[in-house]
Formats: structure tokens, sequence, C-alpha cells
């Protein structure tokens, strides 16, 4: 064990002195090209992300696309099989089925998220009593790794008596005359466990941001309100939620590229049908090596989360307010 | 933003004492119902872990549930420990996180500095790049990053979790850092260059000490990450177990042993022993932790 722990520590000086070394070069480099001290530093000081770009993004990307347009087992040298990957997935029941689950677990939990946690940071911003212990309570969960999460709320969810959820509501089911839902154990309700489960760990993180947002709008705008005759709603209208926009399109934004790439909660679940979009891809490519299939299921991923954020930052010049002058 | 004028200061005060305040505290019941509400949603299931971890197989089950186990099966924690080469996890979870640590923040801490302060052409375009790259999935890079590492013969060894955070492999808190970065008035650093210091030196020794608090907010949400980095361990460590960090141990121990017959008072004591050093950073660096997670929002 004290082997590998050496073998990677000695990898891990080497790197970091070459990449120490590479900016002292460029550095060097720029200098007597004539290039000025000032851009000479900034660009050597920026080349650990600038060479981390190019070799764990860019060239992936680029090699990520090349291998969707082939069969590859990994063993034997990519396949050049042009489209046929994509028009597999347009048949593969599977695919859409766990494509709809990661869609429509995220079409509930972004915006159902979004107000929830909306409205418990506008509450927590009516002058309670101690904020600050409310605050680490909500956050509480968010501390927990998702995984760990995961392994919580399947207990929790356990079918007929066991999970405590169902322990408790029993009597409320039964009151409609029936039974319990079986949550992970049943196709039907697969989602709404995940719901919760999203629900409980990110809910205290987003209010947390959002009552930062919130302390961040000036006082005097509510007190000029308060002067004109403004109630609470028109208050809330008119001063809370334009000057909160820069904060809920941040949170809208890191929710969407989120929820679509759930995976830990996935494979933490055992599922009775599909489940989430990344975990089948994770399945098609280290389970049964087909790497081209699964670099394609990557790229449909990825189009999807640039057209819904593209999107959303285009409709937000329509409902995200700056105030213009304030930054920069 | 502003500081306010002395008048606004004094308007405020005539405010705060107008008489309809106190009609208010009145109106706060709900309010606190509401978040009492949710206080209970947040804390109920992680007294449910702690009770369950404590239990015997028998009491698990037990209708209506038990919340104070009796007997108290404290011997879980040290059946746990023995059903997994949990020693060696911890271990592995340490160094790697350790490392990865380091080399994130030492990273984002030059990248950011650079953004920040020098001007040099397509910085900016290579700024809203990086800021981008943010957007990309990491199932897109995720299999020709491990086709790099497998040409370099590192399929399971630690360096694809820890090599890789010394190209400031998070945007995210190069951006913190730069924000900050940004906001250090520009004449301390000026009589730094004065008396000869060059930039790595003024970076150190003035901008470091200056950003202090966000520096430590970046390590709390680095630490909590890589501690809980379940997907790189997946996809690069595969055996033996004793090369398993504490994420995958937990997968593993899930998936496997404790499959078809799950073994939730073991399961939960794992958990519990895995999150407890999160939990006891969080107490300790609460502000950091709640400040870390707020400044993307406020100041993005």
């Amino acid at each position: 064990m004290v082997q590998w722990y050496a073998e990677t520590l000695v990898r891990y000086v080497l790197v970091a002195a070459a990449i120490v070394g590479v900016m002292l070069l460029t550095y060097r480099g720029l200098r007597r090209a004539g290039v000025r001290r000032e851009p000479a530093t900034g660009f050597a000081l920026i080349l650990p992300w600038f060479l981390g770009f190019l070799i764990w993004n860019l060239f992936p990307v680029v090699a990520s696309l090349y291998l969707s347009l082939t069969d590859y087992n990994i063993l034997q040298a990519p396949n050049f099989v042009g489209l046929a990957n994509y028009q597999q997935l347009a048949e593969d029941e599977r695919f859409w089925a766990s494509l709809r689950l990661t869609m429509a677990y995220s079409a509930i939990t972004v915006p159902l998220g979004l107000l929830l946690s909306l409205l418990a940071a506008v509450l927590l911003n009516q002058g309670v009593r101690g904020v600050g212990l409310w605050r680490t309570l909500y956050y509480l969960p968010a501390i927990l790794p998702p995984f760990v999460t995961a392994l919580l709320w399947r207990l929790m969810l356990l079918p007929t008596r066991s999970g405590l959820v169902n322990s408790a509501t029993e009597p409320v089911w039964s009151l409609f005359g029936d039974t319990p839902p079986r949550w992970f154990l049943d196709p039907d309700t697969v989602l709404w466990g995940f719901v919760i489960m999203s629900f409980w760990g990110v809910f205290g993180a987003n209010t947390v941001i959002m009552l930062a947002g919130l302390k961040n709008i000036p006082k005097d705008l509510y007190e000029a309100a308060e002067v004109d005759g403004a109630g609470l709603l028109s208050k809330f209208r008119h001063i809370t939620v334009p000057q909160l926009t820069p904060t809920l399109f941040y949170v809208l934004i890191l929710g969407i590229i989120a929820g679509i790439q759930i995976f830990d909660q996935g494979l933490f679940v055992r599922v009775p049908r599909e489940n989430f979009l990344n975990v089948y891809l994770y399945q098609q490519g280290f389970n049964f090596f087909h790497m081209g299939y699964a670099s394609a299921i990557a790229w449909v991923m990825f189009v999807i989360i640039l057209v819904l954020t593209l999107a959303v930052f285009r409709s937000s010049t329509a409902w995200v307010y700056y105030e213009g002058e304030v930054k920069r | 933003m502003t500081a306010p004028s002395i008048p606004a200061e004094a308007e405020r005060r005539v405010l705060r004492s107008s008489p309809n305040r106190p009609r208010r505290s009145l109106a706060k019941v709900p309010i606190y119902l509401f978040l009492s509400f949710g206080a209970v949603f947040a804390l109920v299931p992680f007294i449910w872990m702690v009770s369950t971890a404590l239990k015997t197989p028998g009491q698990l089950f037990k209708f209506p549930p038990e919340w104070i186990p009796n007997p108290v099966a404290w011997g879980n924690f040290a059946e746990a420990w023995t059903a997994l080469p949990f020693g060696a996890m911890v271990l592995n979870s340490v160094f790697v996180t350790t490392l990865a640590m380091v080399g994130e923040l030492a990273s984002a801490a030059l990248v950011g500095y650079g953004f920040a302060r020098f001007q040099f052409r397509f910085r900016n375009a290579l700024f809203l790049l990086m800021l981008s790259s943010m957007m990309l999935p990491w199932v897109v890079t995720l299999i020709p990053g491990f086709l790099i590492w497998k040409q370099f013969g590192l399929i399971n060894t630690f360096d694809p979790l820890t090599v890789g955070a010394l190209f400031a492999w998070g945007p995210f808190y190069v951006f913190l850092l730069r924000q900050f970065f940004m906001g250090v008035s520009r004449d301390i650093e000026e009589a730094a260059i004065v008396d000869g210091a060059n930039a790595l030196q003024v970076l150190w020794y003035v901008m470091l000490p200056l950003v202090r608090p966000v520096l430590l907010a970046v390590a709390v949400l680095s630490f909590q990450g890589n501690w809980n980095n379940f997907k790189g361990a997946l996809i690069y460590l595969q055996e033996p177990l004793t090369r398993f960090t504490l994420p995958l141990g937990l997968q593993f121990f899930q998936a496997s042993i404790s499959n078809e017959a799950p073994r939730w008072h073991l399961m939960m004591a794992m958990s519990l022993l895995m999150v407890i050093p999160v939990v006891i950073l969080f107490f300790l660096a609460q502000r950091q932790f709640i400040e870390g997670i707020q400044l993307g929002g406020v100041k993005g």
C-alpha cells in the first residue's frame, strides 16, 4: 500500500514540477519574443488551467464525438460506423425510458425546488429569531454526499411498514382506502422516490444561496415602497423578485445542469426498470464496453444540456435584472 | 453598492420605530410553523440514520418504529469496520483527498490571480471559455479521459483522482478566487512590486493572506468534494478492495455483500463513519461552508 502511495506521489510531484517548468519557460519565451512583462506573466499564470483545458476538455470532446461514430470495445481499434450508434439509440427502448425518467426528474425537481427554497428563504428573511440556527438546520442535509442521501432515503422509503415514511403515513393512505406506495420497488413510483430524495438534499443549499441574495437587496428599496404604501405582495412582486433574479438565474442554471446529470444516487438505488440516463451510459460503457455507443449517449446529453442552458441564457435578458453600474 | 448616507440612516431609524411595527410579530406564527415543518423534514432522516446505525437486525423494521434502540448496538460500528478493509479505505481517502485538495487550491490560486490582475490578449475570451467548460457534462469527457489514463497504464492507481487536480480542474474555485483577488486594492500590490517582488511573491505574501477567508471556503468545499468523490473512484479503481476509497467501499458493500438481504444497520453505521469528518468540518467551519456556496450566487 505504501508503495501505491509513493508511486502516485512521485508522479504527482513530477507533474507539478513539469507544470511550473512550462509556466517559467512560457514566461521566458514570451519575454524573449518581445512581449511585455504584464501579459507574459498573466498568460504564464493561467497556463495550468489552459493545459488542463487542452488535455482534459478539448481533446476529449473531439475524441468522444469521433468515438460516438465508431464501434469500440477498448480491445480492438475503433471501427468507424457513421451514424449507426445514433440510429440504434433512436430505436433503443431502454435509452428512451432512461431519458424520460431523467427529464421528468429534472422537470419536477428544478422548478419545485426553486419555488420552495425561495419561499423558505423569504420567510427566513422576515426577521425571524435565530436565523443562523435555522440556516444551519436547513443546510445540514446538503453536507451528506449524494450517495449517502440515496442510501438513507432508500431506507426511509422501504415498502410496506418497513420504511419510516410508510409506517408514519399509513393511516393517511388507508384513509383513502389505499395502501402506501412501494416507492423504489414499483416502476411507477420510482420517480417520486428520487424527487423526495433530491429535494431533501438540495433544498437547504438553495435556501442558503437565496437567503444571501435576499440579504443583498438594499433595504432602502423596501422602505421607499413602504412609504408609498406598498403591501407585502406588491413589495414581493416589484422588489424582491426582480432584485433576486440574478440569484434565481444562477440556481436555475446549476439546477438544470446537475439535475440532468444525476448519477451517484442512481447507482445506490436498485430500481425495477429504467434508471437515469447517465447510469445507462455507465453500464453501456463500463459494464458492456460499448464505448462508442456510450459516447453517443454522452453527446445526446451534451446537446440537451446545451440547448436548455442556451434557452435559459437567451430568455434571461427578458427576466434577469442586473443593476448595470454595480459590477466591474 | 454605495454606503448609506447619514440622512438615510436616520430615516430608517424613524421607520423602525414606527407604530405599525409590533403588529408583525403575531403574523410571524405561521412563518415559524412553516419553518419548523421544514426543519423537521431536514432533521428526521438524520436521526433515523443514527438510530438505524445503532439497531440490531431484529429491531430494524419494528412497528411502530423505535427511535431509541433498546439495547443500543454499539457493536455495529466495529462490525461495519471489519466487514470491509475499512482502515485501508480511510487511508486511501485521506491520501487522495489531501493531494487533490492541495493541487486544486494551488492551481486555482495561480490561475485566478492570472485572470484577475493581468491584462493579456484573449484574456476575457479565455475566461469565458473556462466558465462555459463548467457546462460540459462529465460523461462527455469520461471515456476519452479514461483512455488517456489507460494509455499511461495508470488505471487502478490513485493518479486519475489526484494528478488532474494540478490542472485547476475546478473552474468554479478559480472563478471564486478571481472575484476576490479583483476586490483587493491595487495599491497594496503595487507597494510590493515597487519593493521588487515578482508575481509569485506578490501572490504568496500579499494576495493570499488578504483573501484567506475565501481560500478557506474553497478549501472546505474542495475537501468535501474530494472526500465524496464517488464517480472517479468507480471509474478508475478496480481491485483489490484495499485500493478502494470510502465511497467506493460503501457502494461495493451495498451492491455486493449486502445486496440480496440489505444489512441496513451496517450500511448506516458505515455511512456515519464516512460522513463524520465532513460533519465535524461543517461545525468547525460553518461560516466558510455556507459562505462558500453563497458566494457563487451573490458574486455571479
